[in-house]
């Protein structure tokens, strides 16, 4: 009896300790439960579960010890007297076998290790390495991995720094880069890196110029009357031989999120973004646009007359590429990925040239509507974490590589590119895939305005990319830059019920145009939805939007 | 033999012999939806780009060509990831079956005091986990982040495993043991030259299962390592995967048309076939003895 005591006690012991330690999660790596747990394992461990802890609660204090530190920024140790070491995003090759790791080296003089975080799960895997006091001297991370990191104060602020050995960094990145990546006061806590190219068209669809003459058109329809009109005629003109137009393309690409509605015609109706903002500065959603249900009756009309693929809702990426490619298709969604796999293809399967494809970028409507978002957003952000023992070799590192960022980014003239008579670069292939290939994953700053020089001739290694790029973007800039908007939310951080709610509010958006473009729905179940989304978080999302871009644009002016 | 009788007969034979075909057909449905896939992914990586891309390939390869293949060999880190894997898996594998066996053996002996509680401990490790921050800061705290034996560490002894093999070692007869410490043996002795030998069909399956974890193993991979180059073949796929539209974008543009991102992707995953189906001949007996093992008694 006693003995069957001694063995209940026991067990209850061990089951509440293992309770204890089973209910742990990354958050609780800072607090005292957890510190219980892994004191089974080392003190070690327990110290830097609490070093964590600390960090957190002492983030209150960190502008008042930026503003001591001002003076007290410590010298770096110089090229070839520290090893750095980078974490970065996942990449399907070994960073430092690659070639660019000795070009780095050798303009910067640093000797740099390399790692990367894991495809699946990096945000947790970045904050257990962060919180198990991980020893890297630049981290390049995510939007909202950056924003993470800077609430629970793991960040080094970087003004001191920046002002010291970061020179070039600081006058090439723009006051509105800066400011996302800044506390209220002016701390800076990240590099922001931006999308190069400010207004690309990013999604556009590429078309049979060969079939569509056949058919008596004989250009690119620009507004979406003339497009209307053509996908009759291919329809009349072929019947059931072709699918007239495949689509959507879910890939996300570059802003391009995954829309089951071509932005090339949502362009025509004024819809450039799930959020918009109007005039008068309200945040509205794209169902509330005056011109969303004409545009639902648009999408409806074609799926009903057979201009549409009859898969349109089951269709992913890779069949849309495979269906134009295949020659079945004669107008389909596309974005440079994908044209640049589908190009080279359709040239040796049918034996047509580069002259028998057209793109068409954005639709204008009846009334001149034509809108279209800029792609101008915070990509990455590179950080400096608060552990970080050669904070100012990292900076300089970084400011080095600017300094390099042609020839690093893009290489030797007469090597890798050369300068075409309108002195825009022109990469040499294969060499310039070769060696400069993978540069994108080494960025941690550019000079924004040289860079959006620069960026066009890595879309320039590849035809079939620069062909689409050219028409739907170069062009497009050059004749009607008046379509392109502003990214409203180009520098919104992540928030609480965005990141809870917006994702599931897309899809249900997606799910209803879809059931719309079936026929189970009809735009008169607009209001059904309407409230719907309203109760699934679409108001608190609002809120939280209206109140972020009413205060940074108010502190902007 | 009487009418009846006979009649009889004719429909166990007739009735068994539509249950066979009705299983034949079943079978064969099940087996081609497991290789008519395989088949489709091995035609991809040797067939022609065109065709990859616009769809032509299903069961047979379209053109023929082996630059996809030559490329995930030469230019991607493949060989370094099976490198990786075999290591992971043949010294993990050793070492979860001597731990397994060296604990199974004693826990089957009533006579080993505080077995039970013993025991117990393993039961409750079982039913609960400690978390995925816990275990990490476990090795870390070990100094053995990055390295391979945080591959094969947390994985040396597998609760479920320990039980199966505990419940064979108890199942086997004590006479044998008894005489053979008449003789003089001891335990190791007993252990090494009566038991093991005795249980090849257990450590067999056993070997199995820890082989196939390890081999299998991704996330604990992707947890406990940061380098590129301590990448396992799984982890490797899943990368190749994940990020073949900005690999076709950045890294195979101006190269030839064969190459492209589901050439490659095909590629590499036919390359990765290779290993488990040069080795599945000499164990498909011990996956059967496995699945049968705990059914036969007596």
């Amino acid at each position: 009896m006693k003995k069957r005591r001694i063995s209940v006690l026991m067990a209850a012991v061990l089951i509440v300790s293992t309770m204890v330690s089973g209910c742990g999660g990354a958050s609780s790596a800072t607090t005292a439960a957890a510190s219980k747990a892994a004191a089974a394992a080392t003190t070690k461990a327990a110290t830097a579960a609490a070093g964590a802890a600390t960090t957190k609660a002492a983030a209150a204090a960190t502008t008042a010890k930026a503003a001591a530190a001002k003076t007290n920024v410590a010298a770096p140790k110089g090229p070839g007297k520290v090893q750095l070491k980078r974490l970065g995003y996942n990449v399907a090759f070994d960073p430092n076998k690659d070639i660019m790791a000795s070009v780095i080296k050798e303009k910067t003089g640093y000797d740099v290790q390399y790692f990367t975080l894991p495809a699946q799960n990096s945000d947790e895997k970045l904050a257990m390495e962060v919180a198990g006091g991980g020893d890297y001297d630049v981290v390049q991370c995510s939007v909202n991995q950056f924003q993470t990191l800077k609430s629970q104060g793991a960040l080094m602020p970087l003004n001191d720094l920046l002002d010291a050995y970061g020179k070039d960094v600081k006058s090439g990145v723009s006051e509105d880069s800066w400011r996302a990546c800044s506390d209220e006061n002016g701390t800076i806590y990240g590099i922001p890196y931006k999308y190069p190219h400010p207004q690309e068209v990013a999604a556009f669809m590429v078309c049979r110029l060969d079939l569509m003459k056949a058919a008596g058109i004989t250009k690119v329809p620009t507004t979406i009357d003339e497009f209307y009109n053509d996908l009759v005629a291919l329809k009349k003109f072929y019947g059931d031989k072709y699918i007239i137009l495949s689509g959507p393309f879910r890939a996300a690409s570059e802003g391009n999120e995954n829309w089951v509605f071509p932005k090339t015609i949502a362009s025509a109706f004024g819809i450039y973004n799930d959020w918009m903002v109007d005039k008068d500065g309200k945040v509205y959603y794209m169902t509330e646009s005056p011109n969303f249900q004409k545009m639902i009756d648009f999408l409806s009309k074609c799926s009903k007359e057979g201009l549409l693929d009859p898969d349109w809702a089951v269709n992913t990426t890779d069949t849309v590429n495979e269906k134009f490619s295949g020659g079945k298709s004669i107008i389909a969604c596309s974005n440079r990925a994908g044209v640049s796999s589908t190009t080279p293809a359709i040239i040796k399967n049918l034996g047509i040239g580069y002259d028998d494809l057209g793109y068409i970028a954005a639709l204008s409507g009846s009334d001149g509507t034509c809108t279209y978002m800029r792609t101008e957003a915070i990509n990455q952000v590179t950080v400096i974490l608060k552990s970080c023992k050669n904070a100012s070799d990292a900076i300089n590192w970084i400011n080095l590589k600017q300094q390099n960022q042609l020839f690093i980014n893009i290489g030797v003239e007469g090597t890798h590119f050369t300068y075409d008579k309108d002195h825009k670069i022109s990469p040499i292939n294969p060499i310039f895939a070769q060696e400069r290939g993978n540069s994108y994953w080494y960025i941690d700053s550019t000079n924004e305005k040289e860079y959006a020089e620069e960026w066009p001739s890595r879309v320039r290694k590849s035809d079939a990319q620069w062909a689409a790029f050219q028409v739907t973007t170069l062009d497009v800039n050059k004749n009607t830059p008046k379509i392109f908007v502003n990214n409203d939310f180009a520098f919104k951080p992540s928030s609480e019920n965005y990141s809870t709610y917006n994702t599931s509010l897309f899809k249900s958006l997606n799910d209803y145009i879809l059931q719309v473009l079936a026929g189970t729905k009809t735009i008169n179940d607009l209001d059904a939805f309407k409230k719907e989304w309203a109760n699934a978080g679409g108001e608190k999302v609002r809120t939280e939007l209206q109140t972020w871009y009413t205060s940074f644009y108010k502190n902007k002016k | 033999m009487s009418k009846e009788k006979q009649k009889a007969k004719e429909s166990v034979l007739a009735s068994e012999k539509f249950f066979r075909g009705i299983a034949y057909v079943f079978m064969t449905i099940l087996s081609l939806m497991a290789i008519l896939p395989c088949l489709h992914v091995i035609s991809k990586a040797v067939s022609t780009g065109e065709n990859v891309i616009s769809g032509n390939v299903l069961f047979w390869p379209r053109g023929f060509q082996l630059e996809a293949i030559s490329y995930v060999l030469k230019e991607t880190e493949f060989f370094n990831a099976l490198k990786n894997s075999l290591i992971v898996t043949i010294c993990g594998t050793a070492i979860a079956v001597f731990t397994t066996i060296t604990t199974a053996y004693p826990l089957s002996k009533s006579s080993f005091k505080g077995h039970k509680v013993i025991t117990m401990f393993y039961v409750i490790s079982m039913v609960f986990y400690g978390g995925m921050v816990p275990a990490y800061m476990v090795v870390r705290t070990l100094g053995i982040l990055d390295t391979y034996a945080a591959c094969i560490l947390p994985f040396a002894i597998v609760p479920f495993n320990m039980f199966v093999m505990k419940s064979y070692f108890e199942g086997l007869p004590e006479s044998i043991e008894e005489s053979a410490r008449m003789d003089g043996a001891g335990d190791i002795k007993i252990l090494t030259a009566i038991v093991v030998p005795m249980s090849k069909p257990v450590i067999a399956t056993i070997t199995l299962l820890y082989a196939i974890t390890y081999w299998n193993n991704y996330f604990h991979v992707t947890m406990y390592t940061k380098s590129a180059s301590m990448r396992t073949l799984q982890v490797y796929l899943y990368n190749v995967i994940y990020n073949s539209q900005t690999f076709a974008e950045n890294t195979l543009n101006g190269l030839t048309i064969n190459i492209n991102s589901e050439g490659i992707l095909a590629a590499a995953v036919t390359m990765s076939l290779v290993p488990i189906v040069a080795l599945y001949p000499f164990v498909s007996r011990y996956f059967i003895q496995g699945i049968t093992i705990g059914s036969v008694k007596g």
